[in-house]
């Protein structure tokens, strides 16, 4: 990726972040205040129009981020937190326990990430933390492949046959050698996972299976907006834009470290 | 739009856009909403509602109710026979009936016929005598609906299972074609014993993702009808030429409903409070533009055992504040509200959450599939919910079943014995104004007793194309297309 | 090669039958009898019994699984407790839609992809623009992509309809016209997909010495492009392709609800929605089988494919 690419997706994820912390001082109203003013075109008042209930949507989008960005960094992070030490365990001690995890974690790349979201959610209460822990659920398999790959890589070099000839444990060898050796990749996929978590849970809330309302979720927006396209369109194309650029901008910034 | 003293024209194919959750057209086992969009055109009822929720002649030309309204005689029209050629006769109304009784037929209506109709005898082959277990003005109203549906014994006993799919009846229209989730094909029936009807060739019901998109497709031509539309999926082509608005005569009663018979909702001050909580002129406005009528009881006006004198608890967060306090709860308490996740059921909850936030009552909104919500409220799981029901053309229809101790959708669990008693004793007499004022003191009694907070009748609208004539609401809010005809 | 079709073939059923147990149980325990949910609002609660008995909800969940499984292996998959259709007619019937949509998209996204990575001019002078698509193919969600087509085309120039499937027998135009929507929001990603891939193999193929030859041979660009380069840039996409098709044989999901396609993304959503478990099974099994099959063929395509591999270098 270009370097121009890199700024301007860094760029995009540091405007939605501004937006996402300071969205108390950049809303200009109560994103739950219902309103007997439902349904209209933008106007001074309302930059974007109402929603169904009055609310203004201008509002909700920007409080929108706050969710998206909790849910992408959380679901990133869980997914890290259960991917990188099975794949580092896969890719350092091999054997059994390494054919077994990777045909484990190949099923599961192998299914579409949606459906199994899907399936997931639907069995458990719709909350954020039980929608960060099922995308993070999801998303750990890719990022235990790419480690597994790494870590695999990594001992096939000589001064891991050095180390491990000289008696050092697996461990060790995984502090000393692998990690450091994994850790660029690591931060990279961070990235791009934060994207597929943003764009993921977006769709499942489009689906109706996102945070309860009233919560101002861009995805759950763009599906009340549906129903509502021809009277103020911005109900669902403004949240829509919103959560294509986050995603477009973390995964601009994934895809440039590599 | 005026009426014109056109003749209808015949021909043509009507095109009804709805979105279709029937199961089956077998009208013994018929339960859901929709299928009653078909039912009407495939079946004919022993008697049919008048715009005004009258009963009037069908199948049964007239009928006569002995001194003790306890046996009552049906004259059938002569010359009908099923679209199997099967003769329509009183042995068919009986099989009718009996099978709807039947045990072992197992049929959802046996538990509302049972506890009315004890048997049924065949007088000749034009009159049927009904013998009731107590007088009952209710069964009128069932014979109009789902219960007086006439199915051919003939072809229900040949085709058994697949009757559902290919169902026969006396109607005025034959169904050619069922593709789930795509449409159903109904073709005019040449031998309709009404022979001036049908005006129309053909009926094919397009099955629809939701009313919006038969909005769209209203638009496009694609669609000649679609109805349970809300005052805000119309503003679009509120004055658009081509297209009629008629709005429903009668709306669909919503509230919120919660177990009275254990804590916390068994304590009436909590109750009030939410009651006097909630600004259903506020609901209104939003919700449905303002267009919907406020819930004060369980019976909309336009209907005769409506009491224009019973209110509710009025709009008072002071006074809710207070009552919550009362009740214990000085420093409010959390809910779980679960939610349909159909359009006007999420847009309640919230405004509803923000208005019993206001007083300390702080929900968590619990969105539940559509498919699954009533299940789960039948089964107890779900506590707190709104919930909307469409009128029937007896009071007992819906106070009963949700209202007495007995109901079977009384999932409010809620029992009151003065209650049942007036229920129970306005069921088996025939004077309407003495049944009016029964209902009327029941009414003022639940209402009093909060079993559940009522909220408003909805406003819904059935968009058409102008080519579209002879179509008009009847309360049940479903469509009768029979009398339809396409101009141009 | 024929031992490794049939170790990935026994694998594949293995996999299937333990996805699926896993599924059942999972799903029975978590989520209980469906029973009451099978009766509508106007039904009665004492039929609630009757069915639990009918369908065999009192009895155990191994004793539950083992009767589905012995089923779905002789073709019999249940009924649908939402509309009682059987459940494998319910997926036939919906198959043909998805396997349309699926089968326009992917051949849209591949050509398209190959077409735009490849002509010089696209490569040289357009390609920030070809850059871009790619990024919005890929990033921006599909419902998104769905809804503002439907906004544009339908909505405010009533060019096309908003739904994306009336049968063929109403007319191919007509059928054509109602998918054009739905096949160019599912295409969008995969385009994506395919040219980030495209792109990257063809700049190491242009790189080899065959490619040098071509063009001192005096061949136009055009040439050398589309007869040398992209035959063996293409490759990777194949697999992908076999991938992709694989992952949505469970359904464009979305794109199926946006445009209230009949297909079998719409089916699986409906049945999750209403713990309609023979559907659920069989979906869950369909994807996993479909997964797991075109893997194998676009390994086994790649292996034909790839002169390397065919020749065993």
């Amino acid at each position: 990726m270009t370097r121009p690419g890199r700024w301007i997706g860094a760029g995009l994820v540091a405007a939605i972040a501004i937006v996402a912390i300071a969205a108390p001082l950049l809303a200009p109203q109560d994103p739950y205040a219902s309103g007997t003013d439902m349904l209209a075109l933008p106007s001074t008042a309302h930059r974007l129009g109402t929603d169904d209930l009055g609310r203004d949507v201008l509002s909700r989008v920007i409080y929108g981020a706050q969710a998206s960005l909790a849910i992408g960094f959380g679901a990133a992070l869980v997914a890290m937190l259960i991917g990188v030490p099975v794949g580092l365990v896969a890719g350092t001690l091999r054997g059994v326990i390494d054919v077994a995890l990777a045909a484990v974690i190949d099923l599961f790349i192998a299914l579409p990430g949606l459906v199994l979201a899907l399936i997931i959610t639907v069995m458990v209460a719709p909350s954020l933390r039980n929608l960060i822990l099922v995308l993070g659920f999801v998303m750990w398999p890719p990022i235990a492949r790419l480690v597994r790959g790494q870590a695999l890589a990594i001992r096939e070099m000589l001064f891991v046959e050095a180390a491990r000839a000289t008696g050092g444990t697996p461990l060790w060898i995984i502090r000393h050698h692998v990690w450091p050796g994994v850790l660029p990749v690591v931060a990279a996929q961070f990235a791009t996972s934060v994207s597929f978590a943003i764009f993921t849970s977006a769709s499942l809330s489009f689906l109706g299976l996102g945070i309860p309302p009233p919560a101002a979720d861009w995805g759950g927006m763009v599906r009340s907006g549906y129903d509502y396209l021809a009277i103020n369109p911005w109900m669902s194309l403004a949240p829509g834009a919103a959560v294509s650029l986050t995603v477009m901008g973390f995964y601009v910034i994934g895809r440039s470290f590599r | 739009m005026a009426a014109h003293a056109e003749t209808p024209s015949r021909g043509g194919t009507l095109t009804v856009g709805l979105s279709n959750d029937s199961k089956t057209y077998d009208p013994i086992f018929s339960v859901q909403y929709s299928e009653r969009y078909v039912l009407y055109l495939a079946f004919d009822t022993l008697v049919k509602y008048g715009p005004d929720f009258s009963i009037r002649p069908e199948l049964a030309e007239s009928w006569e109710t002995s001194p003790d309204g306890k046996r009552i005689v049906f004259t059938l029209r002569e010359g009908v026979s099923f679209q199997d050629g099967t003769p329509f006769d009183a042995a068919a109304v009986k099989w009718n009936i009996d099978q709807r009784l039947d045990e072992k037929v197992n049929s959802p209506q046996r538990q509302v016929l049972a506890p009315i109709v004890a048997s049924v005898d065949v007088v000749d082959s034009r009159h049927v005598a009904f013998n009731l277990v107590t007088p009952s003005p209710v069964l009128f109203s069932l014979l109009g609906e789902r219960t007086g549906f006439m199915v051919s014994p003939t072809a229900w006993q040949q085709r058994g299972p697949v009757f559902g799919t290919q169902p026969v009846g006396t109607g005025a229209f034959i169904l050619k074609e069922w593709t789930r989730g795509t449409r159903v094909v109904l073709e005019r029936n040449p031998n309709y014993w009404q022979k001036a009807l049908p005006y129309l060739d053909r009926i094919i019901v397009q099955d629809l993702a939701g009313s919006v998109i038969g909005v769209q497709r209203l638009l496009t031509g694609e669609i000649d009808y679609v109805d349970q539309l809300t005052p805000s999926d119309v503003l679009p082509i509120e004055t658009r030429p081509g297209i009629v608005l008629k709005p429903i005569t009668v709306g669909r009663w919503y509230f919120l409903q919660w177990h009275v018979n254990q804590p916390p909702f068994d304590n009436a001050r909590l109750r009030q409070a939410f009651a006097h909580a909630i600004d259903r002129d506020r609901l209104n406005e939003i919700t449905m533009r303002g267009q919907g009528t406020i819930s004060d009881g369980p019976t909309p006006p336009g209907l005769w055992w409506y009491d224009p004198m019973l209110k509710s608890y009025p709009h008072d967060p002071a006074r809710a504040k207070a009552l919550l306090a009362e009740a214990g709860h000085p420093d409010g308490l959390e809910f779980v509200l679960s939610t349909p996740q159909v359009s006007v059921f999420q847009q309640i909850s919230q405004l509803l959450q923000e208005q019993l936030g206001a007083v300390g009552i702080r929900l968590t909104l619990q969105p539940v599939a559509a498919s699954e919500w009533y299940a789960r409220v039948v089964s107890g799981a779900t506590n707190l919910t709104p919930t909307r029901w469409t009128q029937r053309a007896d009071p007992d229809g819906l106070l009963y079943i949700l209202f007495h101790s007995t109901g079977f959708a009384n999932t409010m669990k809620y029992k009151n014995e003065q209650v049942d008693a007036l229920l129970e004793q306005a069921r088996t007499i025939y004077d309407v104004a003495r049944r009016r004022q029964l209902y009327a003191e029941a009414q003022r009694q639940i209402v009093a007793d909060l079993p559940m907070a009522p909220l408003l009748f909805g406003a819904e609208y059935a968009a058409l194309r102008a080519s579209v004539n002879g179509f008009a609401w009847v309360p049940d809010q479903i469509p009768r297309f029979r009398d339809v005809w396409k101009s141009g | 090669m024929l031992r490794l079709i049939v170790r990935r073939v026994l694998l594949m059923l293995a996999t299937a039958i333990a996805i699926s147990a896993l599924l059942f149980f999972t799903v029975t325990q978590l989520l209980g009898s469906p029973a009451e949910m099978m009766l509508g609002q106007d039904a009665s609660p004492q039929a609630v019994a009757a069915l639990n008995a009918a369908y065999g909800f009192d009895r155990p969940a191994a004793s539950q699984y083992l009767h589905w499984l012995g089923g779905a292996l002789s073709g019999d998959l249940g009924r649908s407790y939402t509309t009682q259709q059987s459940v494998a007619a319910a997926i036939a019937e919906r198959i043909p839609v998805t396997l349309e949509l699926t089968l326009w998209s992917i051949a849209l996204a591949v050509i398209a992809a190959v077409v735009c990575n490849t002509i010089p001019v696209a490569r040289g002078v357009l390609q920030p623009a070809v850059t871009v698509a790619n990024l919005v193919g890929i990033t921006v969600p599909n419902f998104m992509l769905g809804v503002s087509l439907i906004f544009v085309l339908s909505v405010k120039l009533n060019l096309l309809p908003s739904t994306g499937w009336v049968p063929w027998s109403d007319g191919i135009g007509v059928h054509l016209q109602h998918m054009i929507m739905p096949v160019l929001t599912l295409s969008a990603y995969y385009f994506g997909a395919f040219s980030i891939v495209y792109r990257a193999e063809y700049a190491n193929v242009v790189q080899r010495p065959f490619i040098r030859v071509a063009q001192a041979k005096g061949l136009s660009d055009w040439r050398v492009a589309f007869r040398h380069a992209a035959p063996n840039a293409v490759l990777p996409v194949i697999t992908f392709v076999g991938v992709s098709i694989g992952q949505l044989t469970g359904g464009a999901v979305v794109t199926e609800t946006i445009f209230s396609m009949p297909g079998t993304g719409r089916l699986f959503v409906a049945a999750i929605e209403a713990r309609d478990f023979p559907v659920m099974l069989a979906m869950g099994m369909l994807i996993v089988v479909g997964v797991v099959v075109m893997n194998l063929l676009a390994d086994i395509g790649y292996a034909i494919a790839n002169p390397q591999i065919r020749h065993g270098s």
